[in-house]
């Protein structure tokens, strides 16, 4: 292994500006020669691939699109990781020497590049850690599409350079942002995978939101943790504004909402003054009120609903008027008689009474009245749109 | 979850309260006074159906009592004197911390943005950007619709959208089948 590491160093070292090719032969030599799987070595490999590339390779292919674009962190892990990369060839055969048997080569090369993320954990945190991170790796690379393994790499690799953020830290923001778009759908992925693994992943996945600076994790966890609730709450809102299930992204269903809520306000507006023209003047409109409203409302609502009303507007008596509401509301069964004594007993002109005895004869058919709004309703959207 | 019946009548209640006030005290009014009588009344009653549990319905409270003509229709509608100042005090608090908040957040967004605008690069990059601002400027759209939204950081801002929404519906729905009813009336 110590000879595989050296080949490797020399290879990097020297040859900053070796070709891609040249560079991915070395280490593919390296690796064989650590006689390990090729599954195991491709981890490696997509880990140490470089961010930006990735979102041009989204679609793209695995194997092919990864291990052509391997510039940058390479020279990452020539450079910055080379010297733990010696540190690891000397701690190396002492950690094989310890409990991990099955670990020390992947776990060499894991080693170093999770030790750039978290020094604070022990080299045994870090390896199972990592044998987890790989294992999930694993499944998702069998079982999920290109993009989001792509991500899961994207993520090791920026975990490696989070020192050295300034070079790719524009690729960066780019990649948070498709990052987002996927973190739901690998959200969903690694909640079907352990549940171990998935909240080792959760520190991968915000270390890319943590680079500006939030070193700590609680600062992303709170972050990822934020951005879920604001996706859950768009959701809400998508079953609300109607029209909004085909849909995707922040920016148009903001969209959506914004026209929605100026049509609800437009809608309010409209309204109002339809409803000052046709009352020629406010105590009519008044007047009007317990002879339609309330049978329609009375209708609408449950049953159960009716007795608080009640109760509540017993408790609202200013005018006759309101008594007659309540007398409305208590005598669904009788209307006729109990209009026409709460509209009388308001003192009332004659053609209100008209009115009254005419709406009470409006009071059976509720059905018809109520497919009414429905008809309106369709037009005012109508004109609104 | 509030059922959308209760909600409807509890709002029908306290308007119909609010206009027949408003109305004892101006006698003859023009269409529009009228128009901007049922609306606010409309929309306090609204508001106080929510019983200031929502910051949209402290803020729509707060701006109408701000105005001298409409602060005795509010403080009718609403009732004793101190729930409006317990609302007012919410609000009024709530907005400064809310504002120094956003002052700071802008100041430092001003500082890092010209950091990061030397950085980007490739198209991927931009584009994001790009999304960036289009979901920025739709927010501030959403912030000016929303009364009392432009203190509010975005998930309250969502949770607000959804409160408003809920209750501009059943607003709209009332007023609608009120019109509907004047309007057969009008007709026999």
């Amino acid at each position: 292994m110590l000879r595989g590491l050296h080949s490797l160093e020399t290879c990097t070292y020297n040859g900053m500006d070796m070709t891609v090719l040249e560079r991915q032969q070395a280490r593919l030599k390296w690796q064989q020669q650590q006689n390990y799987g090729v599954q195991n070595n491709n981890p490696i490999e997509l880990c140490a691939s470089s961010v930006p590339q990735i979102q041009g390779f989204l679609g793209s292919s695995f194997g092919s699109g990864q291990l052509v674009e391997m510039k940058k962190p390479e020279v990452y892990l020539g450079s910055d990781d080379f010297p733990k990369f010696v540190n690891l060839s000397v701690a190396g055969p002492e950690f094989s020497a310890s409990k991990m048997d099955l670990v020390p080569p992947e776990a060499a090369a894991d080693y170093c590049i999770s030790r750039t993320s978290s020094c604070q954990m022990t080299a045994f945190q870090t390896a199972v850690m990592n044998e987890e991170r790989e294992d999930v790796i694993l499944k998702k690379m069998e079982s999920t599409t290109g993009r989001e393994s792509f991500n899961k790499r994207k993520v090791e690799a920026v975990q490696d350079d989070k020192c050295k953020d300034k070079r790719i830290k524009g690729e960066v923001e780019g990649e948070s942002e498709v990052k987002t778009k996927c973190s739901t759908e690998v959200s969903r992925n690694s909640s079907k995978g352990n549940s171990k693994a998935s909240e080792v992943q959760k520190p991968d996945y915000i270390h890319v939101r943590a680079r500006r600076g939030q070193a700590t994790d609680s600062h992303s966890l709170a972050e990822r943790a934020r951005r879920e609730k604001i996706s859950k709450k768009m959701k809400c809102l998508q079953d609300l504004v109607p029209g909004c299930n085909k849909i995707t992204g922040k920016a148009g269903m903001l969209d959506e909402i914004i026209n929605y809520v100026q049509s609800l306000q437009r809608q309010v507006e409209f309204l109002s003054m339809k409803l000052a023209a046709v009352n020629p003047s406010v105590e009519f409109n008044v007047d009007n009120l317990p002879a339609k409203e309330f049978p329609a409302y009375v209708a609408n609502f449950p049953a159960a609903a009716k007795s608080p009303a009640m109760a509540n507007l017993a408790c609202l008596q200013f005018n006759p008027l309101q008594k007659a509401v309540s007398c409305m509301l208590d005598a669904t069964g009788h209307p006729p008689q109990t209009a026409t004594e709460g509209v009388a007993s308001a003192s009332i002109s004659i053609p209100e009474q008209a009115l009254s005895s005419s709406c009470i004869t409006q009071l059976q058919p509720f059905s018809t009245w109520n497919t009414d709004p429905q008809g309106l309703y369709n037009v005012y959207n109508m004109g609104f749109h | 979850m509030r059922s959308p019946g209760s909600l409807k009548q509890e709002f029908l209640k306290k308007w119909i309260m609010g206009f027949q006030r408003c109305s004892s005290s101006k006698k003859s009014m023009s269409v529009l006074d009228r128009k901007k009588a049922i609306k606010l009344s409309a929309d306090i009653a609204m508001a106080s159906a929510r019983k200031g549990t929502t910051c949209w319905s402290r803020a729509l409270i707060a701006s109408a009592s701000k105005d001298g003509s409409d602060k005795h229709l509010v403080e009718q509608i609403l009732g004793p004197e101190s729930e409006r100042l317990i609302l007012m005090k919410k609000f009024s608090t709530g907005a400064l911390v809310c504002s120094k908040r956003i002052r700071s957040k802008k100041i430092l967004k001003r500082s890092c943005g010209i950091r990061r605008t030397r950085k980007c690069a490739p198209q991927a990059a931009l584009a994001s950007s790009i999304a960036k601002r289009l979901v920025r400027k739709r927010t501030q759209v959403l912030k000016s619709l929303i009364p009392g939204g432009e203190f509010m950081n975005e998930v309250s801002l969502i949770e607000e959208t959804l409160d408003y929404i809920i209750s501009l519906r059943a607003q709209v729905d009332v007023m609608r089948s009120l019109a509907i009813a004047s309007e057969l009336v009008n007709h026999n």
